[in-house]
């Protein structure tokens, strides 16, 4: 098994592939691959609690807790998510704030990585 | 290197692919790129096709769009999810996205 990190930039419905990154990692961390999603630019934007979830639209807060459990190193970029007006104590719970230094050091650490640009 | 490219839109990215040189190519069509494994153009398969590559698709964004494996050019391989992974892991070193 190896280990697979992903950075997702684009928003959620903008481009889709947040929806993408969403399902690769649960994919991978079910076949037994260790993975990390650094979210950064307007993907900081899912990591909102409280998120409502409409049919047929796309939706992270469901996805996000699902990766958590299943042991998904979830982490926001805190600059990009304070810039947007998002603050820990509105966001998910278990989604670690920290800085570009973390992504640099799993990236470090990865066997694959895949950095998706934004919208 | 063996590199695996993401394929995400279905505007040309011809230009970017041609610069990419690799031991072993592998482009992933997604999201709105699979067109690039179901249109014809003015009666042309999409110009991507004609590099030397392996070709994949994303079977659910086939069908998201209404599209089935009947419409998928032969030199393309329907793929889901899983395989997408062990693409990654099994068969290429890095992953680009463009």
């Amino acid at each position: 098994m190896g280990t697979l990190t992903i950075a997702p930039f684009a928003s959620l419905v903008g481009s889709k592939s947040m929806d993408f990154a969403l399902k690769l990692a649960k994919t991978a961390a079910d076949k037994g691959h260790k993975v990390n999603i650094w979210l950064t630019s307007n993907g900081v934007m899912i990591v909102k609690a409280n998120q409502k979830h409409l049919k047929d639209y796309s939706h992270a807060e469901k996805y996000v807790k699902e990766l958590l459990e299943k042991g998904v190193e979830v982490c926001v970029c805190e600059a990009c998510a304070l810039a947007r007006g998002i603050h820990k104590n509105e966001a998910i719970e278990g989604i670690k704030w920290d800085a570009m230094h973390w992504y640099l050091a799993k990236i470090y650490n990865s066997d694959r990585v895949i950095h998706m640009g934004g919208e | 290197m063996k590199l695996g490219v993401f394929v995400n839109e279905f505007k040309t990215v011809v230009e970017t692919v041609d610069r990419l040189t690799a031991e072993k190519l592998g482009l992933i069509f997604i999201q709105n790129g699979v067109f690039h494994a179901t249109i014809k153009e003015n009666g042309k398969s999409s110009p991507l096709l004609d590099k030397t590559a392996n070709f994949y698709v994303l079977a659910e964004d086939l069908a998201t769009r209404g599209l089935t494996d009947a419409d998928v050019d032969n030199r393309v391989k329907v793929v889901n999810y899983g395989d997408v992974v062990d693409l990654i892991f099994n068969d290429y070193e890095k992953i680009v996205w463009l």
